[in-house]
């Protein structure tokens, strides 16, 4: 033991350098700087990061591990070195209880007449006017409760879970402190279990030799009591394997860490895992059976926000890596409900609205959004439902909810009566919850008329303005709408007009960036497919494999976040650009007489989102041509399924049609060379395919319209 | 070899501690021993199959539970229902200068060791139950599977095992008694299983609510201590064979006033199960079972294809008598019998066929339906029956839900073994207003019925457990609380008439229904074209043909053959079905 004895001394020591030498980032003296407060009486906690001991320039990795390993003890250590450093008080402060009860015992101390007497020995536990906790490093991945082994035990570890009791805070006797009444001498117990056996007669030498059995009288003012908190924790629901049960931990929250938890909260801990010892019956019997509790040091929330996510450490990595990859705008899209078939483009746009744009406020206040709003519109059973909930799951922060479960208060917020103090209370609803996140609102198109014109503010100006009860306010909403909804009469009908399948009020309609619609067609292609795959799962036991290992959600998240954090510009040069694509879409639109979309200017800002979008995706800071054509075939390819309807009652086949786009391109430029860039780029804002191109190229120059060149695919008009 | 200084029967802890005491005397470290066997295992499983001595081992019923004597090896028979989690305890310690173990016990034999010379190790508990639903031919069964192992082995063997008998002093008394013994008692629980199961109908809306089973009418529910086995192993509602210590020790029946102090936040995992109601278990081996294990003579006969056929036969006649000559719905009951999922599809389960029978009345309920439920009864081992009432609906708590109050997992009613047959009566509902529950029960009975899952409630968070569960669902018209995948309506042409069945009979058709079931199954490549050609054809036909019905029809084909123990799909067989659809089609007109 002697040796163990003297280890401790030479960690007091080392503990000792470590409190006083430590300097920050900054080079402050980080630990000495909270002495002094402590000393101050401005704080209570001195938290030791071990983190800081890694970082330490003299860092003894044995002395860590053994910190770590017996934390329990060190923390005793470090409160005595912390003791020994413990400064001078700068700042004049009041007095308290405590206070002049030290003073009091102080001067006593002098006047010891029997001696050393190691009961009257005021313990350090009394004199500290602080409490310690030591942090562990935040590295690496939380243990999940299940891992916590028989080996832990006495360890410092990390536990990630959600809370699902608490018990009241009370209070917890840390040294109990007795009056003699023979000889009136202060005695004090030191209690480090919840039971202890009260004193009954005055163990001091003076009554020793006395042979008096003096009275001792527990003085409740003169104790010392810690504020203690029982909690449970539960392990999360993705950390628990298929087929098992969550387990549950205890958690012991003493001191400054009461009330930092209410039951719900998805929590980190980092903490000593401890046996409870058992007392006096029970030990004798049970004590083969040693139960288990957490004795926290730090509780961290865990953050359900983009711009709070924070990366961990081979993220960070594999983020780099798949932003050196050039196809990561396909790669991540893909990813997404990897196992929905089809629907490329569908996910393309689900994953900008995932990343959205930089909001923009004005010099003058005016705020422009940079959520991206989407509806998909579509048949039955083409799994628009299944999207939604995916994108909910990958979204940090996302509300699901349907158009007929949520009335417009149930969306917006509703003023409601407190029942105990009868005052009036706002209450937030969906899209207020989904506030910076995403706001999934399924069966859009069976919403109540009243209800829907509640969501027209909250998708432009992205508030929710209450006027209800005398209670006038404003709460923000700046929340990514997804609506899924089906065609007026349940399926998409061919033979009327889009507006009336679609059967959404324009004021509503114009607020989506991209309107989607998906038809279920009786194709026999389609209808092949889903029968070799309903087929492949019978046979197989299994889904048919996607061809490509997708990114997990984790890594998505991970991504997007990193992506948000940037603000893409729009260049000069490219100003133009969007100018002449806009005014070009309006004309277009002003020409044919049964026009598909009203373009406005607030299409406009939906061609600057997109982009932006994309160029976030890119992680670049401006937004590149490339990204304008692609949000410009997007917003093309949304309404796809119409267009090619269309074009097939005008009885232009997809080949003529491609030749008839270059020819009127060509003439408007007054060019006879188009390069093949330019061709595939004007032709897929359209909504054809390059193999479509490359048809209608090879087709045209058998019939000498134009003339291919052999290696670059590049055009030149032959004039007749 | 093994020593005679112990009996494995009466006096398991014996070799639990010599092979300890060899294996640190042959220089193991004891704290390198955690988590891991030191060969008592080993001895355990030669003594129960190599010498097939399992059967001597008593298994714990009411009955026998009196017999059995603690600290004596026992089998135990159930189904996990919760997971208390880990326990830790001190696995090795220092008595003197020997190094001992707690392994396998309750309570330190010498408390008195300082902290140094203890090792403390951890166990796994699980909190199981008789299988919820179990039909009373499988407890009879149960007992006379070990004996029946027993008779095949030589004459010489049994002889021995006569023999030997005198030494087994605890067990033997009871195995001693047994012929006269369990005749009786046999009998004794054919009539309480009759009227049981008749009240189980209409008692297992309440009784099976309540925290636990009731201990006494059933096998009691126990604490099984898992030691050194990986935890994917065993999952939540799996079937297990557990062969371990029984341990009751009454000294462990505290009072536990002294966690008072704690207010609920009780440190003891266990004080919600009182020892002398819930018997522990310290497990040496486990086994999971299947359905073929409840059978009464586990036959390992090949299903031969013409014995099949005929089994089959004979079986669907029955079935047609039983539903008043109704061919077409026959012919749905016995697919809708052998289905079983068996894969996964992003969420869709396949290889379920849930099946609504439609325009039953009062009146035929009362004939057709209590008729059938008794003879599903009689076939499958884990039946139950729902009456669907609104009042039922809006009290029953069917998901099983956490109670964080005593920190356990409150079952519901569909918390199910694997291979469970669920009756929904739908023909007792009547209009009226359900509450929040009663709309939760509806979307949790939607959610199986699609999905074959079930939503446990853990209050912060839900959590998906996947079911395997038969559902029928009889309704006057079509059921929209519970979407089958078979709509069939019933019409009979004759009354329900129950021929006798002899018990072999019943047995046969048990072992049919377990085993086909089981079958692998395959679709040929020409065969794949001809279906995959059938579908598009079908869906080209009619445009309401989801993904599900595609699914429907190729899992039918699937039952259709397995139902003639075939392992592929012939054309044939998928004939068979396309016509049943027809039939199908042509009733729902």
């Amino acid at each position: 033991m002697t040796t163990k004895d003297l280890d401790f001394k030479a960690d007091t020591a080392l503990a000792k350098e470590f409190l006083s030498n430590f300097a920050d980032a900054n080079g402050e003296a980080k630990y000495l700087n909270i002495l002094q407060d402590v000393a101050n009486h401005k704080t209570k906690a001195v938290q030791i990061d071990l983190e800081d001991l890694i970082n330490y320039k003299d860092l003894d990795e044995e002395f860590l591990r053994r910190v770590t390993e017996n934390t329990r003890r060190y923390i005793g250590i470090f409160s005595n070195a912390v003791d020994e450093l413990m400064p001078e008080s700068t700042e004049a402060f009041t007095d308290d209880d405590h206070d002049i009860l030290m003073t009091q015992r102080s001067d006593e101390g002098g006047e010891g007449v029997d001696g050393f007497d190691p009961l009257q020995k005021m313990p350090p536990e009394i004199k500290r006017y602080y409490e310690l906790y030591i942090k562990a490093s935040s590295k690496g991945r939380p243990f999940t409760i299940r891992e916590v082994k028989a080996s832990n035990i006495g360890q410092l570890v990390r536990i990630s879970g959600i809370v699902t009791r608490c018990s009241d805070v009370k209070p917890l006797m840390k040294v109990a402190v007795y009056t003699c009444e023979d000889c009136g001498f202060e005695i004090y117990q030191e209690v480090t279990a919840r039971v202890f056996m009260p004193l009954f007669e005055c163990p001091s030498k003076r009554c020793d030799t006395n042979r008096r059995k003096g009275n001792v009288i527990l003085q409740l003012r003169a104790s010392k009591f810690l504020r203690f908190q029982e909690a449970k924790i539960q392990e999360l629901a993705d950390h628990v394997p298929k087929g098992h049960i969550p387990r549950t931990m205890t958690v012991h929250l003493r001191g400054e860490l009461t009330r930092k938890v209410a039951p719900g909260d998805v929590v980190e801990f980092s903490g000593i895992f401890l046996p409870i010892p058992y007392t006096g019956f029970r030990a004798m019997r049970a004590g083969l059976v040693a139960d288990t509790y957490l004795e926290a040091m730090s509780v961290t929330h865990f953050k359900r926000k983009y711009e709070e996510y924070e990366l961990r450490g081979d993220e960070e990595e594999q983020i780099a890596r798949l932003a050196e990859d050039g196809d990561i705008y396909n790669k991540l899209s893909r990813s997404l409900a990897p196992e929905i078939f089809g629907h490329d483009d569908i996910k393309k746009a689900l994953l900008l609205l995932l990343v959205g744009a930089p909001h923009r406020t004005l010099k003058d206040g005016m705020k422009i959004r940079g959520d991206l709003h989407i509806c998909l519109m579509g048949d039955p059973g083409v799994a628009k439902s299944q999207l939604l909930k995916h994108i909910i799951n990958v979204a940090p922060r996302g509300v699901y909810t349907t158009g007929r479960g949520s009335s417009g208060v149930g969306l917006t917020a509703a003023v409601q009566k407190d029942p105990v103090t009868n005052e009036m209370v706002l209450e937030g609803g969906a899209l207020v919850l989904a506030d910076m996140g995403i706001c999934a609102i399924d069966e859009f198109d069976k919403m109540d008329e009243s209800d829907r014109t509640a969501i027209h503010e909250v998708m432009e100006q992205q508030t929710v303005s209450i006027a209800k009860a005398g209670i006038t306010t404003s709460l923000n909403a700046r929340t990514a709408v997804l609506a899924a909804a089906n065609p007026a009469w349940g399926r998409y009908d061919l033979r009327r007009t889009p507006a009336e399948n679609i059967n959404l009020p324009h004021a509503l309609l114009s607020r989506f960036d991209l309107l989607w619609l998906i038809l279920d067609r009786a194709d026999m292609d389609n209808d092949l497919e889903m029968a070799r795959h309903v087929v492949y799962v019978h046979q197989n036991k299994e889904c048919p494999a996607l061809g490509f290992t997708p990114l997990e959600p984790s890594v998505l998240r991970a991504y997007i976040s990193a992506a948000r954090r940037l603000s893409p510009s729009v260049p000069r040069e490219l100003e133009e650009y969007i100018a002449t694509a806009y005014s070009s879409i309006r004309q277009e639109e002003a020409r044919s007489n049964a026009p598909h979309s009203y373009t406005t200017v607030r299409t406009l800002l939906s061609i600057l989102r997109i982009s932006a979008a994309l160029a976030r995706l890119r992680f670049s800071e401006t937004v590149a041509q490339s990204d304008v054509d692609e949000a410009l075939r997007l917003m093309q390819m949304s309404k796809f399924s119409l267009y090619s309807d269309d074009r097939q009652k005008s009885g232009l086949d997809a080949i003529s049609d491609i030749y008839s786009i270059l020819r009127d391109e060509a003439a408007r430029g007054n060019r006879v060379d188009v390069s093949y860039a330019h061709a595939l780029n004007w032709i897929s804002r359209k909504g054809y395919s390059e193999a479509q191109l490359k048809e209608c190229l090879e087709e045209y120059a058998a019939l000498n319209v134009w003339q291919i060149h052999p290696h670059t695919f590049d055009i030149r008009f032959i004039d007749a | 070899m093994v020593g005679p200084q112990y009996d494995f029967l009466s006096n398991p802890l014996g070799a639990v501690r010599s092979t300890f005491d060899t294996a640190v005397a042959s220089g193991t470290d004891p704290s390198s021993l955690e988590g891991r066997d030191w060969g008592a295992l080993p001895l355990f499983r030669h003594f129960l199959f190599d010498q097939s001595r399992i059967s001597q081992v008593p298994l714990l019923t009411p009955t026998t539970i009196r017999f059995v004597r603690p600290n004596t090896l026992v089998r135990f028979r159930g189904m996990i229902q919760d997971m208390p989690g880990n326990e830790f305890y001190v696995g090795a310690y220092k008595d003197g200068s020997m190094w001992r173990t707690n392994k396998f016990m309750d309570v330190l034999q010498y408390p008195n060791c300082s902290s140094a010379d203890t090792r403390i190790w951890e166990r796994r508990l699980l909190y199981c139950v008789p299988v919820p639903g179990l039909s009373p031919w499988t407890e009879v069964s149960a007992e006379e599977f070990g004996n029946l192992s027993m008779d095949w082995m030589s004459d010489s063997r049994e002889k021995r095992r006569r023999d030997d008998e005198s030494s087994y002093m605890p067990v033997s008394c009871d195995e001693v008694q047994d012929s006269p013994n369990t005749k009786r008692m046999r009998e004794g629980e054919h009539s309480s299983a009759a009227s049981h199961s008749s009240e189980a109908a209409t008692d297992i809306a309440s009784s099976t609510t309540s925290l636990g089973y009731e201990i006494g009418s059933n096998s009691p529910p126990c604490i099984v201590k898992i030691y050194d086995s990986p935890e994917s192993e065993m999952k939540l509602n799996d079937i297990f064979e557990f062969v371990g210590i029984l341990t009751s020790d009454p000294e462990l029946q505290e009072d536990n006033e002294d966690s008072d102090l704690s207010d609920g936040f009780s440190e003891d995992t266990l004080r919600h199960f009182p020892p002398n109601q819930v018997p522990r278990l310290h497990c040496f081996i486990h086994r999971k079972l299947g359905i073929q294990d409840f059978l009464q003579n586990n036959h390992t006969v090949e299903p031969k294809p013409d014995l099949v056929k005929g089994l089959r036969e004979a079986l669907l006649r029955h079935l047609t008598t039983i539903l008043g000559n109704d061919d077409v719905t026959s012919h749905f009951m016995l697919l809708h019998l052998l289905s079983k999922v068996h894969a996964r599809d992003n969420g869709l389960a396949v290889g379920k066929l849930s099946l609504n029978l439609t325009c039953f009345r009062k009146e035929t309920v009362s004939v057709y339906g209590k008729q059938l439920t008794l003879v599903l009864k009689k076939l499958l081992p884990f039946t139950f029956c729902i009456p669907l009432t609104v009042e039922y609906l809006n009290t029953v708590s069917l998901a099983p839900k956490k109670n964080y109050d005593t920190n356990r997992l409150e079952t519901g009613v569909l918390q199910l073994a694997e291979g469970s047959h669920l009756i929904v009566d739908e023909t007792k509902l009547e209009a009226g207003t359900l509450n929040s529950v009663g709309v939760e029960n509806c979307r949790l009975l939607k959610n199986l019925m699609e999905l074959q899952e079930v939503e446990y409630d853990f209050k912060y968070y839900k959590m998906d457990m996947k079911t395997d569960a038969q559902l029928l669902v009889l309704s006057e018209g079509k059921s929209n609380i519970l979407p089958a995948d078979v709509i069939v309506p019933f019409q009979p042409s004759t009354l329900s008439y129950s021929e006798a069945v002899t018990p072999e009979v019943l047995e046969a058709w048990r072992w049919y229904l377990a085993t086909v079931r089981q079958l692998t199954h395959s679709i040929e490549p020409e065969m794949q074209k001809v279906v995959e050609r059938d579908l598009v054809a079908a869906r080209q036909a009619d445009r309401s043909l989801g993904p599900e019905d595609l699914s429907r029809l190729l899992t039918m084909g699937r039952l259709m053959s397995l139902s003639y123990g075939e392992s592929s799909l012939s054309l044939e067989h998928w004939q068979m079905v396309k016509e049943l659809e027809r039939l199908r089609k042509q009733r729902l007109q």
